[in-house]
């Protein structure tokens, strides 16, 4: 065996926050490639009842800390808690989700520890690395894999020496992992000493989460509707952005029509975006429209009219009729859905 | 003349400065200044507080007292982020005429009108132009009289900036640095020049519509018995035709600085535009037919655009002693003529290349256009800039009209 | 209040990426500003001294001729810039940055409160504020929107995925900010001018006590194996099949061949 992958469980109102699992998915991968195996870290009060459905996702250990002054995180004294069990486990590597409580947990760990961590990968490997100036070979390393420079570089960074390796992952790139009841795993139970000053300098008063306005800007899945969409096509853009859990755009033309409201609009005159994937329906493409979301990393479009610009710019395209189209579509993308 | 066209680290941290404000504050309602043919109260208080209307105002007085190189920076910022050209001709008019203001005025006038003025509560304008009279400044016939310590004014000016702002915009109001002959039988050397404020009583407003720049007002109006404080003369009886041509070479050198900038900024939109858009599979940036005449009003700008800070050199140098009145009308005639000229054919090429969008009234070369195509007659039209260079390098005895 | 600002300068975001012909990232030629996240901080820490008195220092970890990034806080009303300048802190991480930047705290003294952007943007990590916090073993709260200040403690509202949390935080602590804090202000001309002429001090690795081995590439446990550029080209597949369910067929199936799945 080559190692342990830990990954940080995040935990709220009982339940396990996706991008956790998301991480937990993809650590089982590379446990699997590389001959690791995944311990868990789950932190909180009243969550042991958790441990198992992390085992059933592809944890083979939980290393569990059920204590009341960890029912809301604050950066102490979780890290207090995360660097003892590393430091007596030793895993090779630990990750979590970029959320915004991993992205203020994790350097905390790293600089405690010494070690290096990268933020915000969107891809993660195993694989060797030669050390340039010594010759050095190091084995079955963890390969970190981000974009940086505003998206205009992909950089894959290495930790060879320090340990853990350390990284941080962004949410909704990689999938859940499936339920597997038959998933045996071990429980650690472990109890940890609090000072005054970690528990005591951070006081959660207030927590409030709820529904998200209209928010293009951080969407990872936009789909737009143009002047071929009318009220009727906008109720089915709506319903595919509901499937791939994504955000509703809008052409200037759709929004002067009264179909949708400014909030919406992308382009010159509204907001300009930049998600992993754009689906244009029903716009033509007027130079407008394409300066707001031109940097999108893929770009869809739908329009009856073959010789429409926007299909200059698309990654895919579908030349037909919206009406028709997308309805087939969102039939066949409900039926893959798990 | 050993040269360094590198701007001081001070002008280019300002530049900084003032294109953070322009994109910010300014270029996402170009289109609104020139459709509601106002300048909204917000972005005239901001340049304010910035300190744009202090630039040609003595520190005494509160005022930045920049050189005309930094004054030029600051507008050449203002006027690549607004194509309309009316933010820059806001800030440039007051920033030559307030310096002519702080040069001339008297004592009471200055302590009464400059922190006012370099706060931006108070706009400083030139009004010269008459309904008969634009070119011809020798031929104005708006007359002042004195009596006892005041002269009654009678006469029109006709074309002039910034009436409606002056009046209602800021909140002491304005004026107008005013040419007027207080000795008609002496011709031009019984001109004088007088500062009015705008809410005198006997001044009657006609708003005039231009084709561009509507961001800025312009107004005739006529004048019946308007009373004007002896201490608002500016300079002495007399010397008015004289101050207003060293007024206009400080307007003319910064008008130089706004078309090149106005210019460059209309071609790199272009240049956006043709890498992008393709003809026949190919991007229309790829094709000789636009390269080339590309690549030559890029240079011809530049070319300008050096001219332009020549000139504005040269004004720096004649604050120092170094160079002499007619040196500096040359270069600042040169300045306005070629960077008109350049901007207007720049623009027209680039307008043709966006194909039909560049027709709409969308697109911000068409208020670029409208607003560089003003400066052929204001300011000095020019052929008048043609007829100041040709006097300075062939000599006086050949001028037309003697 | 005595409030510190880490201040990092960024290639000029609009100006493009240029790799050396080596491979590794030509930051030579690139203009240099404020990292616009850490403007943010400075708007809130000068907001703050105007509110309840006391002293902004900005510092920053850069190569010499960054030096005029920081003028650009100074002109937005900090009180003092440090630069902190060496050429053995070049090709520093995360960790070797925070290191060597909680030295240099350390020697300016007693403080209140750090503050610092909450990432920036050409790293976008946002690791260095919370290293620097558990260097200097100080609390940390990240993503902070709004501030007030109390007696020995500070309330803040942290924004989260979908919401916002209330803290109370004992000082001192440090802060990374959110861009929706504040309005970043514009400074004057006048402000522009006073701010060229303060001095800004400049401290090296030997002045503020830092290992060597502790900075720079040695000092760094991350390295980078390999920097590519993504070009991005658009791939044109356009489907024209007029049978619906067959170019549906056919645009999916495409998809899945290229690895993107539109559900999860």
């Amino acid at each position: 065996m080559n190692g342990e992958i830990f990954v940080f469980i995040e935990t709220r109102e009982g339940s396990i926050v996706d991008s956790s699992l998301e991480v937990l998915g993809k650590a089982r991968l590379l446990a699997d490639k590389a001959d690791f195996n995944v311990g868990a870290l789950l932190l909180g009060y009243n969550i042991r009842h958790l441990a198992k459905e992390l085992i059933c996702r592809g944890a083979d250990v939980v290393h569990l800390v059920d204590d009341k002054r960890l029912e809301k995180y604050t950066a102490l004294p979780y890290t207090k808690a995360i660097v003892k069990i590393v430091q007596n486990e030793k895993p090779d590597i630990l990750i979590l989700a970029a959320t915004t409580t991993g992205r203020d947990l994790g350097p905390r760990i790293a600089a405690r520890l010494r070690t290096g961590i990268t933020a915000d990968c969107t891809d993660l490997d195993i694989g060797d690395y030669v050390d340039p100036l010594t010759g050095e070979k190091f084995r079955n390393v963890l390969y970190q894999i981000r974009p940086a420079f505003g998206g205009e570089i992909m950089a894959t960074i290495v930790t060879p020496r320090h340990r853990p390796q350390m990284a941080t992952v962004r949410p909704g790139l990689f999938s859940i992992p499936p339920k597997d009841e038959s998933r045996s795993g071990d429980v650690r139970e472990w109890t940890i000493e609090f000072t005054d000053f970690e528990t005591q300098s951070i006081e959660v008063l207030e927590s409030k989460r709820e529904q998200r306005k209209v928010d293009l800007k951080s969407a990872k899945i936009i789909v737009s509707g143009g002047r071929g969409a009318g009220p009727k096509g906008f109720e089915l853009i709506k319903e595919l952005a509901k499937i791939l859990g994504g955000e509703v755009g809008a052409s200037r033309a759709a929004v002067e029509a009264g179909w949708i409201s400014y909030d919406h609009q992308v382009g010159l005159t509204g907001q300009t975006v930049k998600p992993e994937i754009y689906i244009a329906c029903g716009i033509s493409g007027a130079i407008q429209h394409i300066v707001g979301m031109k940097d999108s990393r893929i770009i869809i479009a739908i329009n009856k009219d073959p010789n429409a610009p926007i299909f200059k710019i698309a990654d895919y395209g579908i030349v037909g009729d919206l009406f028709v189209i997308l309805p087939k579509l969102i039939e066949r993308l409900k039926s893959q859905k798990p | 003349m050993p040269l360094d066209f590198n701007f001081t680290e001070e002008q280019e941290h300002l530049r900084r400065t003032i294109r953070e404000f322009a994109e910010k504050f300014i270029t996402p309602r170009v289109f609104e200044i020139e459709q509601k043919e106002r300048i909204p109260n917000e972005i005239i208080r901001e340049m304010a507080r910035l300190g744009l209307f202090g630039v040609s105002i003595p520190e005494e007085y509160g005022g930045l007292y920049l050189d005309p190189i930094t004054a030029g920076v600051i507008v050449e910022e203002l006027a690549r982020a607004d194509l309309s050209c009316s933010t820059p001709v806001l800030y440039l008019v007051h920033t030559a005429w307030s310096y002519i203001a702080q040069k001339y005025g008297r004592k009471e006038f200055k302590e009464e009108i400059l922190p006012l003025a370099a706060e931006g509560k108070l706009w400083i304008g030139i009004a010269t132009t008459e309904p008969g009279a634009g070119s011809d400044l020798r031929s104005i016939t708006t007359i002042a009289k004195k009596e006892g310590d005041e002269y009654v004014v009678n006469g029109e000016k006709a074309f002039i900036s910034g009436v409606r702002e002056a009046l209602e915009q800021f909140e002491m109001g304005g004026g107008h640095l005013t040419l007027v002959k207080t000795a008609p039988e002496k011709g031009h050397r019984g001109m004088t020049m007088m500062f009015i404020p705008i809410r005198s009583p006997g001044i009657a407003i006609k708003y005039e519509k231009g084709w561009g720049r509507k961001g800025v007002s312009w107004a005739s109006y006529k004048l019946d018995n308007v009373r004007v404080p002896e201490k608002y003369v500016i300079g002495n009886e007399g010397r008015g035709f004289y101050i207003a041509m060293e007024g206009f070479d400080y307007a003319r050198a910064l008008i130089a600085t706004v078309c090149c900038a106005v210019a460059k900024r209309a071609l790199e939109l272009t240049m956006d535009y043709i890498k992008q858009r393709k003809v026949f599979g190919i991007p229309l940036a790829k094709f000789e037919g636009i390269q080339f005449p590309l690549a030559e009003h890029w240079a011809r700008i530049e070319a300008a655009q050096l001219l332009a800070y020549k000139a504005l050199w040269a004004l720096k140098m004649e604050r120092e002693g170094k160079m002499s009145r007619f040196e500096v009308s040359k270069i600042a005639a040169e300045a306005k003529m070629i960077a008109v000229l350049t901007a207007i054919r720049a623009i027209d090429d680039a307008m043709r290349w966006f194909g039909a969008f560049g027709y709409t009234e969308e697109c911000p070369l068409t208020l670029a256009i409208k607003a560089v195509k003003s400066y052929e007659w204001a300011e000095g039209a020019t052929d008048i800039m043609k007829i100041i260079v040709a006097r300075e390098i062939l000599g006086r005895e050949f001028l037309p009209y003697r | 209040m005595n409030i510190i600002v880490l201040v990092k300068p960024v290639p000029d975001p609009k100006a493009p990426v240029r790799l050396k012909p080596d491979g590794t990232i030509d930051r030579e030629k690139v203009p240099l500003t404020v990292n616009l996240y850490d403007k943010h901080a400075v708007e809130a820490a000068v907001r703050i001294k105007e509110k309840y008195g006391g002293k902004v220092i900005a510092i920053s970890m850069a190569p010499p001729h960054a030096i005029e990034v920081l003028r650009e806080a100074l002109a937005m009303g900090v009180d003092d810039a440090i630069l902190l300048s060496d050429k053995r802190l070049a090709g520093s991480d995360t960790l070797a940055t925070s290191y060597a930047l909680s030295q240099a705290i350390r020697k300016i003294g007693d403080f209140d409160l750090i503050l610092c952007g909450m990432e920036s943007t050409d790293g976008n990590t946002g690791h260095v504020g919370p290293e620097v916090a558990e260097f200097l073993g100080i609390p940390h709260v990240t993503y902070v929107e709004r501030i007030e200040i109390r007696d020995r403690h500070v309330i803040v509202k942290r924004l989260v995925e979908g919401g916002y949390e209330i803290l109370k935080v004992k000082l001192p602590a440090l802060l990374t900010i959110t861009n929706t804090a504040n309005e970043p202000r514009i400074p004057t001309i006048r402000d522009v001018l006073k701010a060229r002429r303060k001095t800004i001090i400049v401290w090296n690795v030997d002045d503020i006590g830092v290992d060597p081995n502790k900075v720079g590439l040695r000092g760094s446990p991350t390295r980078i194996l390999k920097i590519e550029k993504v070009i991005l080209k658009r791939k044109g597949k356009i489907f024209t099949e007029p049978d619906v369910d067959k170019v549906i067929e056919s645009f999916l199936a495409e998809l899945k061949k290229d690895g993107v799945s539109l559900v999860r």
